[in-house]
């Protein structure tokens, strides 16, 4: 009798804690699309912002958004994915993956091991802003390249790769041994064990790991703000040259995204119409991670789909 | 540490299979019942042709069905065990043994049987005994002994036990030809003796095949004991 | 007698300090099933993972001795373990099918040596199939994923994984214990017909499955090979009295 009181009392904690956050996530959501949904249409979408009349739109702060995503992500996948192989198949001391363990020589050192480990946890917990003003420094200053996408980009990265490399560790542990021993069996080289079959049966988790850092780019500001600055140049969107300094795709030029742009004329702004912006932008905001992650899931499972004939 | 293991393995052997232990005990047992049920249908058949007892007959041949169901029970529990505990080695060899022990027992019982039906016809004729009988009895006697001598040897794992019986099979051999030679001689002698001198060689004959199978009953008894099939009916 | 596929001379296995094979020695007999039987922890499937060397870059293993396979030392420095794997395949516990379709499953190994031509991994993908006896259950669904398979497939389906690599020795380790009855006698059977082109070695807690379907038992008892003898032998009347008190279930 008392254990099924227990029982009762436990279910109802853990409804009430789940319900807690779905009440205040439907709150939040709900209040900044209700402010913002009214003021998003085309043309906020695609115009230009303007600097002291109303009107204006936020067209190349969401394309600066979605460029920067692709610039991090071009770092942050291979790099995260790459470490988290490392750690999960080659640096390990063959506990968690005997078959595929390297020869002792060729290991890491346990000392090397928790040093790499170390790293990842202290820079997963640093804040923001610190990656933005060592962003500054190095990406910024030492390159010479001042304020730019590029910078920002690796600002990101340096921000997202704890993340990443976590994730991956954990979809590419999460693979059964017995999988990588079959290919072993066959013949199959590790490499080949890897790349075959360890990476495509952990490729759902791996999807997860990109949107999770994905939604962070689109998200981030204070390591943005002294890397990728806080505006834009004039962009011509008829020019697709990278090299050219008012080309979109030029990702040496200085890039507020979304997100930035919201904080920035939340702080600064001189236009009238700051709250009709700043509320739209939010509401947008929240829209383009909802669409993306939608999109990037139903890409990921098609893929894997492919790849696994399920 | 190694070592602590196997012996403690081999010290819980009595626990880990007993209900398997107790099933295979209770087997040997019901053969046992059933080797001293053929025991003394052996004695008194002989004994009913020396008295010239008819009752005594009739008994032997109607006792043959408790022989005969009891050899179908024992085989239903050999065949339970082997499907129900899947015996390996000295238990499948146990059974394979019993399944073959019991067949044995059950054409005794039906050698016992004729001897029977043999007094019977020789009653029928009204004819006394054409002389006494002295070396069949002792023959039965021999025959008996041999059963149980065989069936101990099967219990126990007596190989030594098992040979004793093969050399005793000798002894009855020797002793139906001397029947044999003796009732010939009857035979040339007198020619009405010629009937039921012929049924007596067929009984002298009955227990000489018994006695073959209580050698074979042994030779079950070594193959138990050795895993070795030896052939001691030469 | 021909000679022995696999010779087995004074093989020894360390874990550590943890001496789990001590002093093997056996002769494996080609087209034949051997049958490796011993109570949990005895050595046995590490005995097994030793021969396509597996478990030899374990943390701390090393081994001593050696494992003549046709007459050739497989630990020797020289010795190309991939080729080896080729040559020596296994079959696990659970069946572990890639996370692809039929088709691909089959042509992975094929692929990984070297074979592109579409045709030629058409022929091996039927022929592995129907060597498993899977050919005529599957053969409409070779694109649809391998883990939609039941158990007992997927099982098949990882033996004709192996033999589309063309193997000379197959490996079992308990192949059917996650397997149900019906599944299980038919990866025995098909056990039966495979020693006709392979040799396979197979380890199983099952007593009655080792006296099914092999020709020759080993049995191993902490880490040394207690008694070795045709199945017939062994579990009629064993030698030892370890290997006695074991198949009688006296102990283990």
């Amino acid at each position: 009798m008392k254990a099924r009181l227990v029982d009762h009392l436990a279910t109802f904690f853990f409804w009430l804690g789940a319900g807690i956050i779905l009440v205040l996530l439907g709150a939040l959501v709900g209040y900044l699309l209700f402010k913002g949904c009214k003021w998003i249409d085309l043309d906020f979408i695609t115009r230009a912002p303007e600097n002291l009349k109303a009107g204006g739109g936020v067209g190349p702060q969401l394309f600066n958004s979605f460029y920067l995503l692709v610039l991090s992500m071009l770092f942050t996948v291979p790099l995260g994915v790459g470490a988290g192989i490392y750690l999960a198949e080659y640096a390990g001391n063959g506990d968690v993956n005997p078959a595929l363990a390297l020869p002792r020589s060729k290991r890491a050192s346990n000392f090397l091991l928790a040093a790499l480990n170390l790293s990842i946890e202290t820079l997963a917990s640093l804040p923001s802003i610190v990656v933005g003003l060592f962003g500054l420094l190095i990406f910024v200053v030492s390159t010479g390249w001042g304020y730019s996408l590029m910078a920002g980009a690796l600002a990101l990265t340096v921000l997202n790769l704890p993340v990443m490399v976590r994730i991956s560790l954990e979809a590419l542990h999460a693979v059964p041994r017995d999988l990588k021993e079959a290919s072993l069996a066959l013949g199959a080289s590790r490499w080949e064990t890897i790349w075959k079959v360890v990476l495509p049966a952990a490729f759902p988790g791996l999807v997860t790991g990109g949107i999770i850092t994905a939604g962070r780019v689109f998200g981030e500001a204070a390591a943005l703000l002294y890397t990728a600055g806080m505006s834009s140049p004039v962009l011509d969107f008829s020019d697709w040259n990278p090299l050219h300094p008012n080309s979109p795709l030029n990702p040496f030029r200085p890039a507020a995204t979304l997100a930035v742009h919201i904080w920035k004329i939340n702080s600064e702004g001189l236009i009238p119409d700051v709250r009709r912006v700043a509320d739209g932008s939010a509401a947008l905001l929240i829209i383009v991670v909802l669409v993306f992650n939608l999109l990037a899931r139903w890409l990921g499972s098609v893929l894997y789909r492919r790849m696994t004939a399920s | 540490m190694e070592g602590n293991k196997l012996t403690g393995g081999l010290a819980m052997a009595s626990t880990t299979r007993q209900g398997f232990q107790n099933s295979l005990e209770e087997l040997q047992q019901n053969i046992l019942r059933m080797g001293s049920i053929v025991e003394q249908t052996i004695a008194k058949s002989v004994e009913c042709l020396a008295k010239q007892d008819d009752k005594l007959a009739a008994e032997v041949v109607e006792g043959d069905v408790v022989v005969d169901d009891l050899e179908l029970q024992i085989e239903n529990q050999c065949l339970k065990l082997i499907v129900t505990q899947q015996p390996m080695a000295k238990d499948l060899r146990k059974i394979a043994a019993g399944f073959k022990i019991i067949t044995d027992l059950e054409r005794m019982a039906d050698y016992s049987v004729d001897i029977a039906r043999t007094a019977q016809r020789i009653l029928a004729t009204g004819q006394p005994l054409i002389k006494p009988l002295i070396d069949i009895p002792r023959m039965a006697e021999l025959a008996q002994v041999m059963v149980k001598q065989s069936l101990d040897a099967y219990v126990r794992e007596d190989t030594e036990l098992a040979y004793r019986v093969a050399q005793a099979d000798d002894l009855i051999d020797s002793l139906h030809n001397q029947v044999f030679r003796e009732l010939i001689v009857f035979m040339m002698e007198d020619p009405k003796t010629i009937k039921q001198a012929t049924h007596l060689l067929f009984v002298s004959r009955y227990l000489e095949r018994i006695a073959d199978h209580a050698t074979n009953i042994a030779e079950n008894a070594i193959y138990l004991a050795t895993g070795e099939r030896k052939e001691l009916n030469d | 007698m021909a000679q022995p596929k696999i010779t087995i001379n004074n093989l020894n296995f360390y874990y550590g300090s943890n001496r789990a094979l001590k002093d093997v020695n056996l002769e494996i007999e080609a087209h034949a099933v051997t049958a490796l039987i011993g109570p949990s922890g005895c050595g046995k499937s590490t005995f097994l993972r030793t021969l396509n060397r597996l478990n030899d870059l374990i943390d701390g293993a090393r081994i001593s001795g050696e494992i003549l396979l046709d007459g050739q030392n497989i630990y020797a420095p020289e010795v190309d373990v991939v080729a080896l794997r080729k040559r020596v395949g296994m079959v696990f516990q659970r069946p572990n099918p890639f996370p692809m379709s039929i088709y691909d499953n089959i042509a992975y190994g094929p692929r990984i040596h070297g074979i592109t031509s579409r045709r030629e991994l058409d022929g091996i993908v039927e022929r592995s199939l129907k060597a498993a006896a899977l050919w005529d259950e599957v053969a409409g669904r070779l694109r649809h994923s391998a883990l939609g398979l039941s158990g007992g497939q997927q099982q098949r389906l990882c033996i004709a994984r192996l033999l589309a690599v063309e193997p000379e020795v197959v490996l079992m380790d308990e192949p059917s214990s996650a397997l149900d009855p019906i599944s299980t006698l038919k990866i025995e059977e098909l056990i039966h017909n495979l020693k006709e082109k392979y040799t396979i070695v197979i380890v199983t807690h099952n007593m009655q499955q080792a006296a099914r379907v092999s020709d020759y038992t080993t049995f191993f008892l902490n880490g040394e090979m207690v008694e070795y003898d045709e199945t017939e032998i062994i579990f009629t009347k064993p030698r030892d009295k370890r290997t006695e008190d074991y198949i009688t279930g006296r102990f283990g």
